[in-house]
């Protein structure tokens, strides 16, 4: 192994374990909680750790959850990165997944065109959405955390508004269910699990390629680290924030179209949302924004997820729980500290030390 | 439109205005504190959330006073908090306040279900206080305009009057006190101001506990005056509003004053129109004070921008 390898690997290891340190303090709270609250605090906490797992269904669930909060952190991630806060993804995926059902529903939708084009407006809808708060801060200043909130608030408002006065039937609150052209195949039969993963796959191998492999993304990311030290290398910065805002905007419109076209809906309904995009957030913060760990701190995350909703069905304990265990490990995994009692652990495993963990040390020196 | 027009003009729309702004000019406040000193103060609305329900729960047991105590507590709490992790644990602050946005968006709904024993809506089933109004019905024996007079002034509540005091005070001491001349220049520069021997982690710490206190008084003022009593969500992006209003009074407690002042008239209009236009769709209502907020924050931006072109040219 070469020394970026080798450092590489300990940057990872030290990261994990600060997450799963986080992790930790964040379950064990709320395990605190139900403990004191629940009647029979083992069904929940069963439920919480191994509800996801229960049955085909359920892991269909948490599958199809781990893909979408994919492409939710994938857009926070992205902005992210070029130290932009828009916060904008909730609008981003109603508009993205309004206009996606709105194609599909529309004559074009029961032809062959009906899916490509449903997601390709979803795609540009989304990216306009995302474009909007970028170009008032470039040319503007106006600030995109609090231009970018108005807009996912007004978006909700008009998504209601027109799904309810033109798609669904008077007095229902979803559309009638798209033609099967214009919906995503199940790739499992009877499981939630459909296209909408593939698409969260080639998202991430996209978004890592853009950031890592093109002058773009190098552009992007020195943005973010140093955006006064971008200027002087004649970078134009506004160019890159409103791409960077636009393109994450296109990711969550396309989340608005796996939403809408997956297993989950098929029909435009009011708020088929459901406050998902916000979970970006924390996703795109554990996983330090880095495009390839985003998938994975999802698939945890998402069983997290599954595993409260479950609890909150099943049992005493309200869903809710968990928005300790959100905000604990943001906080925690945002701040910077050491896991506690590694000098212990060291000490305590000293004489049978191994390779991998000097490998670690030596790499955190460098 | 000539009743939406004398409506607007009639003193009880003007106490309206007063009600829907208190709140939001609270909340201005607090973040324009926390502004100033450097540090941008995303969680006032979850701020705002969590003090609401506490508020309301806190006076289902105690008097109503004792309730917006509790209330303006849990707000300075969440101030320290982001404090500690934003300056002890060098966390982002952006992402240290949407980690208390999602805490109290998720955490009210669950400490509501555990109060009120499964109800995951609102606290109609607790008996929550409420802030007593202001009756100054005595000034209608002034003569001539006396019944105006009295009509403008009768029924706010208590706060309200407090947060009028709270402009001038805040006012006062961020532009004609020692203390609020350090806390400025963190904010400007902090280097300069760390050399100058001022505690620059104090400031901020202290600042954000201030702008806490306020969010949570704006908090209290909406569960127990504006609404009384709890519902899921209730602050429905006012905390953010705040921040735009903050922009667009130009970092300044009267400007600040104003554009709350700005955003709760468009709030108390929502509330109006429904009862004279039916045929106006609720979710555009709504969206009112939200389109005001982006596109007062879009003007007032292009114009600062401008203007700071202009003194770069001289």
């Amino acid at each position: 192994m070469n020394v970026g390898t080798q450092s590489r690997m300990a940057a990872i290891y030290t990261e994990t374990s600060r997450v799963l340190f986080a992790l930790l303090i964040a379950l064990s709270l709320a395990f605190v909680v139900i403990l004191i609250i629940s009647e029979d605090p083992g069904a929940a906490i069963k439920a919480l750790l191994k509800g996801p797992l229960s049955s085909t269904r359920t892991v269909g669930l948490w599958i199809d959850e781990a893909a979408k909060l994919t492409m939710a952190g994938l857009a926070f991630a992205l902005v992210f990165q070029a130290r932009q806060f828009s916060m904008g993804a909730q609008g981003q995926v109603l508009i993205g997944g309004f206009f996606a059902g709105a194609v599909a529903l529309s004559p074009l939708g029961a032809t062959w065109v009906g899916m490509p084009l449903a997601v390709l407006a979803a795609m540009i809808t989304g990216a306009a959405y995302g474009f909007i708060p970028g170009y008032a801060k470039a040319k503007l200043g106006a600030n995109e955390i609090v231009s970018s909130l108005m807009l996912n608030y007004i978006a909700l408002n008009a998504v209601s508004y027109f799904v309810k006065a033109f798609y669904a039937p008077r007095g229902e609150l979803k559309s009638a269910q798209f033609p099967p052209t214009s919906s995503f195949p199940a790739l499992i039969p009877n499981t939630r699990i459909d296209l909408g993963l593939i698409i969260a796959v080639l998202s991430v191998i996209g978004v890592w390629f853009a950031l890592y492999r093109t002058s773009w993304g190098l552009k992007l990311r020195l943005v973010g680290h140093n955006p006064q030290f971008a200027r002087y290398s004649g970078i134009k910065a506004n160019f890159i924030m409103v791409s960077a805002m636009t393109t994450s905007g296109a990711i969550a419109g396309l989340l608005g179209a796996m939403i809408v076209q997956g297993k989950a809906f098929g029909n435009l309904a009011v708020a088929f949302e459901g406050y998902l995009s916000f979970e970006g957030i924390l996703i795109a913060i554990v996983a330090r924004n880095h495009p390839i760990a985003v998938p994975f701190v999802a698939f945890f995350y998402g069983y997290l997820r599954q595993g409260a909703a479950l609890m909150g069905i099943r049992t005493d304990v309200p869903t809710e729980v968990v928005a300790v265990v959100q905000a604990i490990i943001i906080l925690l995994a945002a701040s910077s500290f050491s896991v506690p009692g590694k000098k212990l652990v060291r000490k305590l495993f000293n004489r049978s030390e191994t390779n991998g963990s000097k490998i670690a040390s030596e790499g955190q020196q460098k | 439109m000539t009743e939406l027009f004398w409506t607007v003009f009639s003193s009880a729309f003007f106490v309206t205005v007063i009600r829907t702004s208190t709140p939001l000019l609270l909340a201005t406040l607090g973040g324009l504190i926390s502004d100033l000193a450097g540090a941008l103060n995303v969680a006032l609305e979850g701020m705002m959330l969590i003090s609401c329900l506490t508020a309301v729960i806190v006076s289902v047991y105690s008097p109503w006073y004792v309730g917006v105590l509790a209330g303006i507590l849990a707000g300075a709490l969440l101030g320290a908090v982001i404090a500690l992790f934003h300056l002890r644990l060098k966390a982002d602050i952006i992402l240290v306040g949407f980690a208390i946005n999602i805490l109290a968006a998720g955490g009210t709904v669950f400490a509501l279900s555990l109060a009120t024993g499964g109800d995951k809506g609102t606290s109609v089933n607790l008996a929550s206080k409420a802030v007593p109004s202001v009756d100054l019905s005595f000034l209608a024996a002034v003569p001539g305009v006396g019944q105006t007079l009295s009509d403008l002034l009768s029924g706010h509540s208590i706060l309200s009057w407090l947060t009028a005091l709270l402009v001038f005070v805040i006012w006062y001491v961020l532009y004609h006190t020692p203390r609020g001349l350090w806390l400025r220049g963190v904010g400007e520069y902090p280097a300069a101001a760390a050399a100058a021997g001022i505690p620059v982690r104090k400031v901020l710490l202290w600042s954000l506990v201030a702008s806490g206190a306020l969010a949570g008084l704006g908090g209290a003022q909406l569960a127990m005056f504006n609404y009384i009593g709890f519902t899921t969500d209730m602050t429905a992006g006012r905390g953010f509003i705040a921040l735009g209003a903050v922009l667009l009074g130009a970092r300044h407690p009267v400007g600040g004053m104003f554009a709350a002042l700005l955003f709760g008239f468009f709030e108390a209009l929502s509330i109006v129109i429904p009862n004279m236009f039916q045929f106006i769709p609720a979710e555009l209502i709504n969206s009112i004070p939200f389109i005001v907020t982006i596109l007062a924050l879009f003007l007032f931006s292009c114009r600062a921008l401008s203007l700071k072109k202009v003194r770069a040219a001289q």
